[in-house]
């Protein structure tokens, strides 16, 4: 596993993913949809899967003396380092972002960079995960498809999530806000974001690998 | 010693069928593997290392069962699907550097002598090698880690006559020894007859013949005859028979021979073998 996790790293990593994990910096924006700047990251997990695609991964991993499950096991574990890693990028530009910024109401076009968001943000990766891994090793060759589906699916979730935020009283003030005292409310929501995150993640990895177990290469 | 066997492979594919795919290959000789395009040897290779799935069938390498002993038997095997194709922006020297990290037994001075032997620059990418080089370097990948068993699937398709002789006396001596074999797919006969001691014939998915190359070659001969003789008799015999304008040629069994009279007979190449029986 530790070199097949090296050839992830050396070999099938896109230079785009690097650019795209840093760009949690995107929570210094005074007022943004913080959203996007993880949904960015969906795409650099994309490019992956895209290049590894291009340059024949499938062969050359084929070739060497590994079960298939653990192909798909090196990558899931790829995509989950690169999302989280993202996220903990992210946290000490939203603590910036917080003390910079000059709007005395906050962000005025969506949720804060919270607690409360950054649990959303894990759901929205369990979403991606879920629909795009399983999807892609249905044939180890499409990437479109999947990410067409995934894509749908997490911009119909970021869209529920922030109406419900702004439109529902009590998430409005409770959540949308960068207010200690409210930390207690939204602590659950990062804990639960964190408990979803990694069990979609491991039923993502028996899927996507019961999948690819099928799939004739 | 058997370094591999395989027995009964079948997979059934919509435009193709494995069908009781079975040969032995023993250790210390050059086994080539012909069929035409699409005759299913890439299927079978690939079924072999287990790529795709067999409906059903046996492999074997060193005696071990490859479907409950894929790690260990994957050890002993160098496979090179192709020419190299994958990562070609990566060095040599990165794709070795990953390729290493698999196998326990990588000898890396066996794998720097190897780079100045076949003359590849470690700091090459491996879009920048022509083809017979890609070929070499998956080979000194392979053998690097001390690989018994290198199955190659159409390495000299592309070469041109130098490299792809080059390569067939670098496949000789690499048996020299008698502790590797290696299994090759092609569809240039004369590759086979420089440097294949055994050959393994299929057709649409099916073997025809697994024997030396010599008993295989020995088992037909080319006869020719006029139109005359082209009897109702003698047709059925006949295998791939060509029509023209003075008579007619043909394949024919040489244990069919004795049957018939007047023929110009001709010793058969691989070749001529081929292009008759897929005339059938």
């Amino acid at each position: 596993m530790k070199a097949l996790l090296f050839k992830e790293i050396k070999l099938a990593m896109h230079p785009t993913t690097y650019l795209f994990m840093v760009i949690g910096a995107m929570l210094m924006i005074p007022s943004y949809p913080y959203y996007v700047a993880f949904v960015y990251t969906c795409l650099g997990i994309f490019f992956i899967f895209l290049s590894a695609r291009e340059n024949k991964d499938i062969f050359f991993t084929a070739s060497l003396p590994v079960r298939k499950s653990d192909v798909v096991k090196s990558r899931i574990i790829t995509v989950a380092i690169v999302e989280l890693l993202q996220l903990a990028i992210g946290i000490p530009f939203a603590i910036i972002g917080i003390r910079i910024n000059p709007n005395a109401a906050g962000n005025m076009v969506g949720i804060e960079a919270n607690m409360a968001f950054f649990g959303l943000v894990l759901i929205m990766y369990a979403l991606f995960n879920a629909i795009f891994l399983p999807l892609f090793y249905k044939t180890a060759v499409n990437v479109g498809i999947p990410l067409v589906f995934a894509g749908i699916a997490v911009t119909m979730y970021v869209v529920a999530v922030e109406l419900a935020v702004q439109m529902i009283p009590f998430f409005k003030t409770h959540l949308d806000t960068t207010a200690p005292a409210m930390a207690k409310y939204q602590f659950p929501i990062l804990i639960a974001g964190m408990l979803i995150f990694a069990l979609a993640l491991w039923l993502t990895f028996r899927k996507s690998a019961a999948n690819f177990e099928k799939v004739d290469l | 010693m058997e370094i591999l066997s395989v027995q009964n492979l079948n997979k059934h594919y919509p435009k193709l069928d494995l069908k009781n795919v079975s040969f032995n290959l023993e250790q210390g000789y050059i086994m080539g593997f012909i069929g035409r395009n699409g005759a299913g040897k890439t299927t079978t290779i690939k079924s072999i290392m287990r790529l795709v799935h067999p409906d059903s069938g046996m492999v074997t390498v060193l005696g071990k069962d490859f479907a409950a002993e894929e790690f260990s038997c994957k050890q002993q095997i160098g496979l090179v699907l192709g020419q190299v194709s994958y990562y070609p922006t990566k060095k040599i020297s990165v794709i070795a550097d990953v390729t290493r990290r698999f196998y326990p037994e990588w000898d890396t001075n066996a794998f720097v002598s190897y780079l100045k032997r076949f003359d590849l620059d470690p700091d090459k990418t491996v879009k920048e090698l022509s083809d017979g080089m890609r070929v070499k370097f998956a080979l000194a990948l392979a053998l690097s880690h001390n690989a018994r068993l290198l199955i190659l699937d159409e390495p000299t398709s592309g070469l041109d006559p130098v490299s792809r002789d080059d390569l067939l006396e670098l496949f000789q001596e690499l048996i020299e020894n008698s502790e590797r074999s290696i299994l090759f797919s092609t569809q240039i006969t004369s590759d086979l007859e420089k440097c294949a001691d055994f050959i393994t014939y299929i057709k649409k998915g099916e073997i025809i013949a697994s024997t030396s190359k010599d008993d295989l070659v020995n088992s037909y001969k080319i006869v020719k005859g006029t139109r005359v003789q082209l009897t109702e008799t003698l047709l059925p015999r006949l295998i791939g028979c060509k029509k023209n304008d003075f008579g007619f040629t043909a394949l024919m069994r040489t244990d069919d021979l004795p049957t018939v009279d007047g023929l110009e007979v001709a010793p058969a190449d691989l070749e001529s073998i081929m292009i008759h029986i897929e005339k059938e």
